[in-house]
């Protein structure tokens, strides 16, 4: 096993995670109102993009 | 359920501090507002580097660049891939620790800050092994100008999050905020997620494109 192959094995499996849990966090703060709180959510959707970004890097979708 | 959960919990919240002082109630609207357009200039800040940077990118006969007849290898997916999901997962405990504080529960705020602030600096290690590994210089040409210029100045961000975030921490631990009190806490975290997105730009245009 190559030590790329670990980096994208923990990247697939840490992007899921950590996706999911940011998927959660928005869902939680939708109904909520308030400058921060749509900022936040914003902020949150674009961070979910990221991790499907890593999780295409990983499959070898994306990138090199 | 939880949903409406929270809600009652903001809203408690907002009834509290609304109560307890009307100033802050008031100003804190102002500042976050400042704090918004701070990080909105911000942005333009990032945006005009990265348009010179798909400028340089889009007028270049072949990409990356030929330097002295060999062209530069594109960087390393596999290891960025794997330090964005440090940062990424940042954010979450970052947003945790917020949710907690609001919840007033703060030895669980106390960890998830501590979680955001280690992985923060497990960042900032994985983006110094990658510029001491990468296979071009800033002078060398466009694109390693363009890459360590920007990542470098988001690196800087992060390094001024880190430090920002352990103010906090000592703040929040010295009763500097309180349960309704904790504008600092919610600028932190919008920072911290603001810092989280310039990556995915960046991680997009440099590692993926």
């Amino acid at each position: 096993m190559t030590a790329a192959l670990v980096e994208r094995t923990l990247a697939l499996l840490g992007a899921v995670l950590v996706g999911g849990t940011a998927a959660v966090q928005l869902k939680n703060e939708l109904p909520v109102h308030g400058l921060d709180a749509h900022v936040a959510k914003v902020l949150l959707g674009l961070m979910i993009l990221g991790c499907v970004l890593a999780i295409l890097a990983a499959l070898h979708v994306l990138g090199g | 359920m939880a949903v409406s959960a929270l809600n009652a919990t903001h809203e408690a919240v907002d009834a509290r501090y609304n109560d307890v002082d009307p100033v802050y109630a008031q100003t804190r609207d102002i500042r976050l507002t400042g704090f918004v357009l701070a990080l909105g200039a911000d942005c333009v800040l990032f945006s005009s580097f990265i348009f010179a940077y798909l400028y340089l990118r889009t007028s270049a006969p072949a990409w990356p660049p030929f330097v002295d007849g060999h062209q530069l290898p594109r960087l390393d997916t596999s290891f960025a891939a794997l330090n964005s999901i440090v940062l990424f997962g940042s954010g979450v405990t970052m947003h945790y620790a917020l949710e907690n504080w609001k919840h007033l529960k703060k030895a669980a705020f106390n960890g998830w800050l501590i979680a955001t602030i280690v992985l923060g600096a497990l960042f900032l290690l994985g983006q110094a092994h990658e510029y001491l590994s990468a296979a071009m210089t800033w002078q060398g040409s466009s694109f390693g100008a363009s890459f360590f210029t920007l990542t470098g100045m988001h690196g800087f961000h992060v390094f001024i999050g880190v430090i920002y975030l352990i103010t906090l921490f000592i703040q929040a631990n010295r009763g500097v905020y309180t349960g309704s009190k904790y504008f600092g806490l919610t600028a932190g975290t919008l920072y911290w997620h603001f810092v989280d997105v310039i990556w995915v730009f960046l991680f997009f245009l440099f590692y993926l494109w």
